[in-house]
């Protein structure tokens, strides 16, 4: 029994510098596992062991993904091994590029019986590489998911909709997005620290997979900082709290805004 | 020389500062505030294999080389300094006795529950009439047929009475000079005859514990002496030398808590239409702080790197520490200096960061310790 | 005629903004088509919304199947007659219908659309991207599936056109169990103020004493993603920030938020931000237009007594 979770190593975007052209400068931004992956793995990790199944970790993406402290970073949080996909082309790719890989990543793997996956990532929050993975591997998704029990092929996922929560039964291969709240992921033991280092890395090149290639075409042929309301940073003297919230109260009703 | 941290390293540091902001950052005022001993800490530590890092798995610990475990204590230490007091006493102080100088029997009873975080270890060498003068201790220890009596007392005993398992150092020959004539002993909390007192009100690590210790006609098995008759000093001297190191770590740790304080203090407070960050002044107090941390942060890794590496580390032990704790004082001050008001206030925690720093240029070894040792190995 | 638009539809037709942006796409001859998987009379109120064709795909699913079960069908549908651009709302149920929609056309995928135009077979987007902090403009020729904000269900335009069945085959999905939450539903783009509370704030019950602020400035309720997810203490409809909702009220007051990035790219379309927090560091005070800096027990009581 096989079951796959994809994650990202990635930078916050709140550790990006953006210049007035609107050239996002990454370099000082620190990689790691995307926020909110870690929940996705320890979802993952609990199903595999109720069900005695191998958990495999998928990344994709440019060079640098695939680096020592990465793979270790996340062996350590309970994957039984890795496959990394580390290709120049891949730097900038977008959701549907990075889907196909994953999706050959996983073709590569053969027999995986599911695939569990944040439902957005750090960085872009596109929330839609999950999505496209299922319709590059021809299975169901859902997303917003809260709980995983079961077997893979006979599960039992819980997740969330507008106004309310679902129960769904499972069968057959899918591709689950786990929602950030689903779970409270623990935080590796140094035991785990230093067991990550002797599992197993698998390097796989993008040119040896069979990626479904985009029949779309994009061209980037322009880029700009958004134009921000320039906000008016006035500080209010709240050594008189009374006095304070009636200035507040006059100066929003000058703007008009009560 | 590859001054670069090794990937597992790397990630104690970043795993640990994880738990650390998590669970240690916001409870560390309330604890300092209400002289709180965070028992709640201690299984989440034990949990993360974080109170017995640098033993063998074989006995429980998580096998790290030194320099992790220095790193992970000073992560701690920047998450709260009450905490990493707690985690070197029990690793290095409670527990290296046992390992390096019990019997088979002794690691076999102790070094698994110590090891895993399971009970909570204590040194106990310090007496009233004994701190720096560690062998002018008074307390006794006679073989009686199979067990020896303990009379006396300790004084400043950290993690009393939460431990379990207390290293006690005693005199069997009063005779002769304390450097031969000390012994050291397991005793296990509830002995009888073994009781503990009023807990100190210190001015820093305010939730760490540290009563005095009381032994009446304390009736220790002969099993449980630490090694052989006589040799209590070299135990706890040998112990000393490697928990200094840590002591550096736990400076380390409280500098660098007050110095990214003052930093984003210094860019948001805004007087006369700039923020403070703009001054030259602020600006070169900052400078002066970081390039001592970085200095002290170096002495310490190269001193725990010395013990990884089968070199000497007693002299650059006592300069990692020496200088470490000094740059937390000096940094921690500045911390406050840079507050102005404010910092003065218990609203910010630069001002617990300066009463905590303090204690790390007195225990396990005073500065002026420190000196000497250094000043011989520079006279030899 | 051939299909310019294909707007994906899952369980709810909110679709307005998705047939206006359709729409302009052009040029006149061009089809605006809506392919929908969820019930049959979600495929009605989009076939009378004014789009030219409705295709609905929830025929062959069994009871209990969620909109999901119906990707494949979706894809194949939209493949038969592919589009300039497959586009849909951001549910999460709409989103799958829209990813497998986009994996079998190849499409190139976008998902922060601030404009949409197109001429002579190239879709032209401007992309905010990474949390907003930059907009790239792109341009894409082949198919595109844009993410967009769904916008309200369409009044009943004109006359209703007919609803074309398709029976593909479901995937294995059903649902066992529905429970409602307990937390009332709200729509936070039709709010003119909203007052948003983070972890400033110590306790549920002290909700309370927002909830009395919101009343006298007739504002509605928000969260950042910690109160929303982790402490569970509001539906999570009310979390604003990257992966939830954006909005653009005349006022945003920020109570005990500490300013991140993730939550604040939420508000900056607001005309006035006022925030609250007892730190001065806080980040949220130099994204702010009046900032108060002290204890929010304090301060949000003495302002609803200044605004009655």
């Amino acid at each position: 029994m096989k079951i796959v979770v994809a994650y990202k190593w990635t930078s916050d975007p709140e550790e990006a510098t953006v210049g007035s052209d609107g050239h996002v400068d990454w370099s000082r931004a620190r990689p790691g596992i995307s926020t909110y992956d870690p929940v996705a793995i320890e979802l993952a990790r609990r199903l595999a062991t109720e069900n005695g199944a191998e958990l495999i970790g998928v990344t994709v993406g440019g060079k640098g993904v695939g680096v020592p402290l990465a793979t270790k970073a996340v062996l350590a949080r309970g994957l039984d091994r890795v496959v990394v996909v580390e290709d120049d082309s891949l730097t900038h790719a977008g959701q549907a590029e990075l889907a196909a890989a994953v999706a050959a990543a996983v073709r590569h793997i053969g027999d995986v019986d599911l695939v569990i996956t944040g439902d957005s990532s750090v960085d872009v929050a596109a929330k839609m590489v999950p999505t496209v993975l299922a319709g590059e591997l021809g299975w169901p998704a859902l997303a917003e998911v809260t709980d995983v029990g079961g077997q893979p092929g006979a599960l039992r996922v819980g997740r969330a909709v507008p106004g309310g929560a679902q129960v769904l039964e499972v069968s057959g291969p899918a591709v689950l997005a786990a929602s950030a709240d689903a779970t409270t992921p623990h935080v590796p033991g140094m035991k785990d620290l230093l067991a990550a280092g002797k599992k197993p890395v698998e390097h796989v090149d993008l040119a040896s997979l069979e990626v479904a290639p985009r029949r779309a075409v994009m061209t980037l042929t322009g880029r700009a900082r958004p134009a921000r309301k320039v906000r008016k940073q006035q500080i209010l003297d709240t050594s008189d709290p009374a006095a304070a919230a009636a200035e507040l109260v006059k100066a929003l009703r000058a703007v008009g805004a009560l | 020389m590859d001054f670069e941290l090794s990937d597992e390293q790397e990630l104690v540091r970043s795993t640990v500062r994880e738990f650390a902001e998590a669970e240690l950052a916001p409870v560390a005022g309330e604890v300092d505030h209400d002289h709180r001993f965070p028992e709640e800490v201690v299984p989440k530590m034990a949990g993360m294999n974080l109170m017995g890092m640098p033993y063998p798995e074989e006995y429980g610990g998580a096998a790290t080389d030194y320099l992790s475990y220095m790193i992970a204590l000073e992560e701690v230490s920047r998450g709260c300094a009450t905490t990493a007091t707690i985690m070197t006493a029990h690793t290095t102080l409670g527990t290296f006795p046992i390992y390096k100088f019990g019997s088979d029997a002794l690691k076999h009873k102790y070094m698994y529950d110590m090891a895993s975080g399971r009970r909570l270890g204590a040194f106990a060498l310090t007496e009233p009439g004994a701190g720096t003068d560690a062998a002018a201790g008074s307390c006794t220890a006679i073989l009686k047929g199979d067990h020896y009596v303990l009379n006396g007392s300790k004084i400043f005993i950290t993690n009393a009475p939460y431990a379990e398992i207390y290293i006690v150092f005693a005199k069997t020959d009063p005779d002769a000079d304390g450097t031969h004539g000390m012994s050291a002993f397991v005793v296990e909390r509830g002995t009888a005859g073994f009781s503990v007192g009023e807990r100190e009100h210190k001015m820093g690590i305010r939730g760490s514990s540290t009563p005095p210790l009381y032994f009446t006609n304390c009736s220790v098995p002969a099993e449980n002496l630490i090694g052989h008759e006589g040799m209590g000093f070299k135990i706890a001297m040998s112990t000393l030398d490697g928990g200094r190191i840590g002591i550096g770590a736990q400076a380390l740790g409280i500098a660098q808590s007050a110095l990214d304080a003052a930093v984003a203090y210094a860019k948001e407070r805004v007087q006369f239409g700039k923020p403070i960050a703009a001054n030259q002044a602020i600006q070169w107090m900052l400078a002066d702080m970081s390039t001592e941390i970085d200095a002290a942060r170096l002495l310490v890794y190269r001193a725990a790197s010395n013990m990884d590496h089968g070199r000497p580390y007693s002299t650059e032990g006592a300069m990692a520490k020496l200088f470490a704790s000094e740059t937390a004082s000096r940094v921690a001050g500045k911390a406050i200096q840079i507050h102005g008001g404010y910092g003065y206030t218990e609203s910010y925690p630069v001002e617990r960061h300066y009463r905590d720093a303090k204690i790390t240029e007195i225990y396990e070894g005073t500065s002026e310790v420190q000196r000497m040792v250094i000043a011989r190995a520079a006279l030899r | 005629m051939s299909v310019n638009a294909w707007i994906v539809v899952g369980d709810q037709p909110s679709i307005s903004n998705l047939i206006t942006v359709a729409r302009s796409l052009g040029p006149e001859g061009g089809t605006v088509a809506a392919v929908v998987a969820g019930p049959r009379a979600v495929a009605e109120t989009v076939a009378a919304s004014g789009v030219d064709r409705v295709v609905w795909c929830g025929a062959g699913a069994p009871e209990g199947s969620p909109a999901e079960a119906s990707a494949a069908a979706v894809a194949d549908v939209i493949a038969a007659d592919p589009p300039l651009a497959a586009l849909s709302g951001r549910n999460p149920g709409d989103r799958v219908l829209l990813g497998a929609a986009a994996a079998k056309l190849g499409a190139v995928v976008l998902t922060g659309a601030r404009s949409v135009s197109a001429s002579g077979g190239t879709t032209k987007v401007l992309n905010a991207v990474y949390g907003d902090i930059s907009e790239e403009t792109v341009e894409v020729s082949g198919p595109v599936a844009l993410l967009l904000d769904g916008g309200s269900v369409p009044a009943a335009s004109g006359d209703a056109v007919p609803v074309e069945e398709v029976t593909g085959t479901p995937y294995g999905l059903k649902v066992i169990e529905t429970v409602m939450s307990e937390f009332e539903q709200v729509d936070l783009n039709a709010a003119m103020r909203v007052v948003g509370v983070g972890r400033g704030l110590r306790a549920q019950e002290d909700l309370a004493l927002i909830e009395t602020l919101a009343g006298a400035l007739k504002a509605e309720i928000a969260c950042s993603r910690p109160v929303a997810e982790g402490l569970n203490w509001m539906g999570k409809d009310r979390y604003i920030g990257s992966s939830g909702a954006r909005i653009s009220p005349q006022l945003y007051l920020a109570i005990g938020i500490s300013g991140q990035l993730q939550h604040m790219v939420g508000v900056v379309g607001a005309e006035t931000i006022v925030a609250i927090n007892s730190d001065p560091n806080a980040a949220v005070f130099s994204q702010s237009d009046y900032g108060l800096v002290g204890d929010l027990y304090e301060l949000v009581g003495e302002i609803t007594n200044a605004l009655q």
